[in-house]
């Protein structure tokens, strides 16, 4: 790959040091373009994607916009290729759009804290850089903003000397949608020519944006790619399944826990308070006035001291104590997770299954970078069976397509042991097979990677054990979903059993003999000798509710007594309308109805219906009980699960409180959130016993 | 039922189907769920019983009631089948196996899933009633033997006349074909002029034998088994064995199932223990290809495959073949880890079977010529 000819032979002393810088840029992207993403013409055109696809996501996503995203891409001769993709979002104001496009390895949000998709690659910039050096070709920019009259048509080159974009052939013009004739209110829309080659399979354009669309049920993504005769030979359309767009996350300033040195010394340096506690309390997160004296107590620093006047020693003192004084956690509205029931549409969208559990779990911190796990997993249908389990990893919403084997995301999955929950995982190692695919989601201020490459999420003990308990959790999910379609499939069995076949035999045995029909009611007890429970859950179109029926019947010799608990999805949009018997609420998301004595021989029904829900929302529940004897198709509730439910229910509340009232100190809560954060911990050790123990049991 | 003459009359064999309507019935009186007793059909449940000299069904039992979908669908299904064969009996007509499968297809939930199904059941019934198969009108679909060799038997044909045939003159190069029904209703042994029977597993063999008139040279008779024998041909076997008290020589491939071939004709099938008196040929003597053979004969062989080997394994526990002979050959083949079929004997010309081979081993057990 050889940059653009200069065209200029004069040598003087301005020449060379441009020449130099010139060879500089481009020997930079030459030699780092393994990790920039265009080390082969397959990734380079993913790569390229990529870029333009998370930008147009992050700037729909600021300008609250939900995203329409159209990726176009057509062979030509060779190997060359043109890339369009166009978007609906905000467009770029024209004095902007060098910037954008020019500047390489500069980015706004270098040392801003919080989570971006656009902390992979080095942007756009790069996929004008690659094009022009494979192809000599311009990138073409179309770019409207909702307040100009008409839109800039402009066409974009890098002096790799100066390191900025070349404008040329710039106008205005109204921009007329191809398609529909009409005016295009805001957008942009990039094409350009370069080297690259479209290939299909798990890593491609098509994977890359199927991926994508399952963690922004937001956006619609389409895909169209035609052969050098103008055929199509590859198509995507994937349609929004939600209206809400990701929450705008704030910026946080960092924590002492995550600080270096090197990071500790610069803040001091620049600060400009004049005092310690102010210097500590402004500049970073999590930490009160009745913190920042503890500091400087620890440290032994006097709070008048000038912060820009701290030596290193002192600054290495202050990075020991940071360790040994109490601080609040840093706050976790920097992160953006997608939403378990989003994921579970996403999922459900892009892959056609029977079931389908996802989690998102509490945010949490390790070493003062906020995360957060999110874990889906499907089963059945479409999927198949044959082979090792589809993986999807995103971190920040960005999908992860290379380097599956090293990444710590997989290797949580490997350390599962999937044969307990009904997945076949030969000797226990790798990953499990069969029918299913596991998606994971890591939400972070500060993803670490185990190279620039930014494919693979580094070793980290924290994270790794939320994956392991998000994971156990839809482990779970699938165990039971299994134990019930095996119940249910064993109750239907021995419906048809007493129903048709039993009265079938005493007819013909009376026939045969000439003798009377037996009286087959103490005979259907003794084959039953069980208390049935079977859900149905539904849609009422008419009035758009979900709707749940739980039938229990008493094929047992006994007079029977329950109280039935039902999960539900509940939460501020979602209500439950319609109850039929009553009941009352047990913890978030679980009804309890007490029922009255069931005789043998007779059966009840709970209806319930839920608003706020659309239809495919709700497909899969769980139904426990108390009381005595089992119940086929019902699980035992177990209170220590109850007794965790309302502990991180309290928790979120009062989070939210904090969250409410700003970073303002209020030392009542705060001991009463390190109080149930220690609670929660111990809670979630018993979910863990819990689940060894189910491990264990079988 | 040992014998042809204790066969059962037609009403004895309805009111026996009868029983298992009753038994059923009885239960649902009671208020429990109904039931058929079964014998296990399994080789831990065979054993040698010392008066017959043949392998019989041991004591452990099994109870198919209808606690479940699976049990309860047998169930129905064995009262159609009862039903049906007293319509047969009635009518006088009789049906094959598959016939009844197809049959079936009217039965709604009492149907048969797959030919399978309506065998085992048949065979089911026959244990349960101490009927036979022939009592039920049932036929198998399964191809008789053919003989050559210079026996007479008497059939009766379908115009109900009794055929005199020689099964060396009165037949051509195929043999004589053995009918499904060799009871005496059917046919008679009537006179023969051999020393022995030999029972060859396998139709290229039989064909060289008969082409090099191996049957007038060495006074014998010979039965195609067509691989693992059909009822009638191990019921046909057992009357020449028994009526004209001749003995019976195996002549198979070495390999596992080949024992097994023999295995159900000297002691009894595990599937048909329960008239295994009726089938089976006390007496019966293997003769080859031994896993000796292939060392002494330097045979061209094949390698044991897994299922080879597992099957060799499941023989050394299985009580028809706990005998020192039988462990020998067993150990010994999976020494060399070799099988070898009877027609790697041309190795040495087509000749060699009949000038050496089978003489010389024919003189080990007695029956030089």
């Amino acid at each position: 790959m050889g940059g653009p000819s200069g065209g200029n032979t004069m040598v003087d002393a301005r020449d060379i040091s441009g020449k130099q810088k010139q060879i500089a840029v481009s020997e930079f992207f030459e030699k780092n373009k393994h990790f920039l993403g265009f080390d082969s013409l397959q990734r380079s055109l993913i790569t390229a994607v990529k870029e333009a696809v998370d930008n147009s996501l992050d700037a729909c996503e600021e300008a609250r916009i939900l995203p329409n995203i159209v990726v176009e891409i057509n062979r030509l001769k060779g190997e060359d290729i043109e890339l369009i993709s166009q978007d609906n979002g905000p467009g770029i104001p024209r004095d902007a759009i060098e910037n954008v496009f020019g500047k390489f390895l500069l980015g706004s949000r270098f040392h801003a804290i919080r989570q971006t998709r656009g902390q992979q690659g080095i942007g756009i910039t790069g996929v004008v850089m690659y094009a022009q050096l494979t192809t000599g070709a311009k990138t073409r920019v179309v770019s409207k903003i909702a307040t100009d009259s008409s839109a800039v048509f402009v066409e974009l080159g890098l002096d790799t000397r100066k390191n900025k974009a070349i404008k040329s052939k710039e106008r205005r013009e109204i921009w007329i949608d191809e398609n529909s004739g009409e005016e295009i209110k805001h957008g942009l829309k990039i094409s350009t020519i370069m080297k690259a080659k479209y290939q299909r399979g798990k890593q491609s354009v098509y994977q890359y944006l199927r991926m994508t669309s399952i963690v922004n049920p937001h956006a619609t993504i389409s895909l169209i790619v035609r052969g050098k005769e103008g055929e199509i030979i590859e198509e995507g359309k994937w349609l929004r399944t939600s209206e809400r767009l990701p929450r705008v996350v704030e910026e946080i300033k960092p924590h002492p826990h995550g600080i270096q040195l090197g990071t500790l010394q610069r803040m001091l340096r620049e600060s400009e308070q004049r005092k310690m506690t102010s210097f500590l309390r402004h500049n970073f997160s999590g930490v009160s006035v009745r913190a920042a004296k503890e500091v400087l107590a620890v440290s032994e620093i006097e709070d008048d001291r000038v912060p820009k006047r701290i030596n290193a020693d002192d600054a290495k003192k202050l990075i020991s104590s940071f360790q040994k004084v109490k601080l609040l956690p840093p706050p976790t509205d920097c992160l953006s997770p997608i939403d378990d029931l989003l994921i579970k549409k996403g999922l459900s969208k892009a892959i056609d299954s029977r079931f389908a559990s996802t989690v998102t779990r509490l945010p949490t911190v390790s070493q003062g970078n906020p995360f957060q796990i999110e874990v889906g997993l499907v089963f059945g249908g479409d999927i198949s069976a044959d082979g090792p389990i589809e993986v999807l990893r995103f971190a920040n919403r960005v999908p992860l397509m290379y380097q599956q084997g090293g990444c710590a995301l997989t290797k949580a999955i490997e350390s599962i042991d999937w044969k307990r929950y009904g997945l076949d995982h030969p000797g226990g190692k790798g990953l499990p097979k069969g029918a299913a695919a596991v998606l994971i989601h890591l939400a972070s201020t500060n993803v670490q990677f185990t190279s620039e490459a930014k494919e693979a999420v580094a070793d980290n003990e924290e994270v790794f054990d939320e994956i392991r308990k998000g994971l156990l959790e839809v482990g779970r999910g699938l165990k039971n979903h299994l134990k019930k379609k095996d119940q249910r499939k064993k109750a239907k069995e021995k419906f048809e059993l007493v129903n048709v076949i039993l009265p079938e035999i005493a007819k013909k045995t009376s026939k045969i003999l000439g003798r009377n029909e037996p009286d087959l009611a103490p005979v259907i007890t003794q084959i039953m000798n069980a208390v049935f429970c079977e859900e149905e859950l539904g849609w009422d179109k008419e009035r758009k509710l979900a709707t749940c029926s739980i039938k229990i019947f008493n094929y047992t010799a006994r007079a029977r007594a329950y109280t039935i608990l039902l999960k539900w999805p509940e939460n501020e949009n979602i209500s439950m309308v319609e109850n039929s018997n009553g009941g009352r609420k047990e913890a978030r998301g679980i009804w309890a109805w007490r029922l009255d004595t069931l005789n043998p021989g007779t059966s009840t029904t709970i209806d319930v219906a839920l608003s706020g829900l659309s239809k495919g929302d709700w497909t899969d529940t769980d139904i426990f009980f108390r009381g005595n004897g089992d119940i086929i198709g019902a699980t035992k509730i177990d209170e220590k699960i109850l007794e965790e439910i309302r502990k991180s229910e309290a928790l979120v509340a009062i989070r939210n409180e904090i969250s409410e009232s700003g970073n303002q100190e209020i030392d009542g809560f705060v001991r009463e959130v390190e109080l149930l954060e220690k609670d929660n911990e111990k809670a979630s050790d018993s979910i863990n016993i819990f689940a060894d123990y189910e491990e264990v049991s079988e | 039922m040992t014998d042809v003459g204790q066969r059962k009359t037609k009403d004895e064999v309805k009111e026996a189907l009868k029983g298992i309507a009753a038994e059923m019935h009885n239960k649902m009186e009671k208020g429990v769920p109904p039931s058929m007793t079964l014998p296990v059909r399994a080789k831990t449940n065979i054993g040698f019983d010392n008066r017959l000299g043949v392998y019989k069904y041991g004591k452990k039992k099994s109870t198919r009631d209808a606690t479940s979908l699976g049990s309860a669908r047998q169930l129905l299904r064995s009262l159609h089948v009862t039903e049906f064969i007293e319509q047969m009996i009635d009518s006088g007509k009789s049906s094959t196996l598959r016939e009844m499968y197809y049959i079936s297809e009217a039965w709604g939930h009492g149907k048969f899933g797959s030919q399978n199904e309506s065998n085992n059941l048949a065979e089911d019934l026959e244990i349960v009633t101490k009927c036979l198969r022939e009592d039920f009108k049932l036929r198998p679909e399964e191809d008789g033997a053919r003989i050559i060799g210079n026996v007479t038997f008497e059939e009766r044909n379908r115009k109900g006349d009794w055929m005199r045939i020689n099964c060396r003159d009165d037949v051509g190069d195929s043999g004589y074909g053995v009918p499904y029904n060799v009871e005496s209703e059917k046919l008679s042994l009537v006179e023969e002029d051999v020393d022995f029977i030999m029972a060859i597993e396998t139709g290229g063999m039989f064909d060289r034998l008969v082409e090099n008139g191996f049957d007038e040279e060495a006074r014998c008779a010979l039965i195609h088994l067509k691989g693992q024998p059909a009822r009638s041909t191990r019921r046909i076997m057992k009357r020449m064995s028994k009526e004209w008290n001749k003995p019976i020589i195996v002549f198979a491939d070495c390999d596992p199932w080949s024992f097994r071939i023999y295995a159900s004709i000297a002691y009894g099938a595990i599937k048909t223990a329960h008239i295994s008196e009726y089938l089976a040929t006390k007496g019966a003597q293997y003769l080859g290809i031994t896993a000796d053979d292939i060392l002494a004969y330097d045979l061209p062989s094949d390698d044991l495959t897994k299922q080879d080997i597992s099957a060799l394994d499941s023989e050394l526990t299985d009580p028809r073949f706990n005998s020192g002979y039988w462990k020998d050959q067993i150990n010994l083949m999976k020494e060399i880890g070799k099988k070898a079929e009877q027609q790697s004997l041309a190795k040495y010309g087509l000749d060699f079977v009949t000038d050496t081979y089978l003489p010389e081993k024919l003189t080990e057990i007695g029956l030089g010529y």
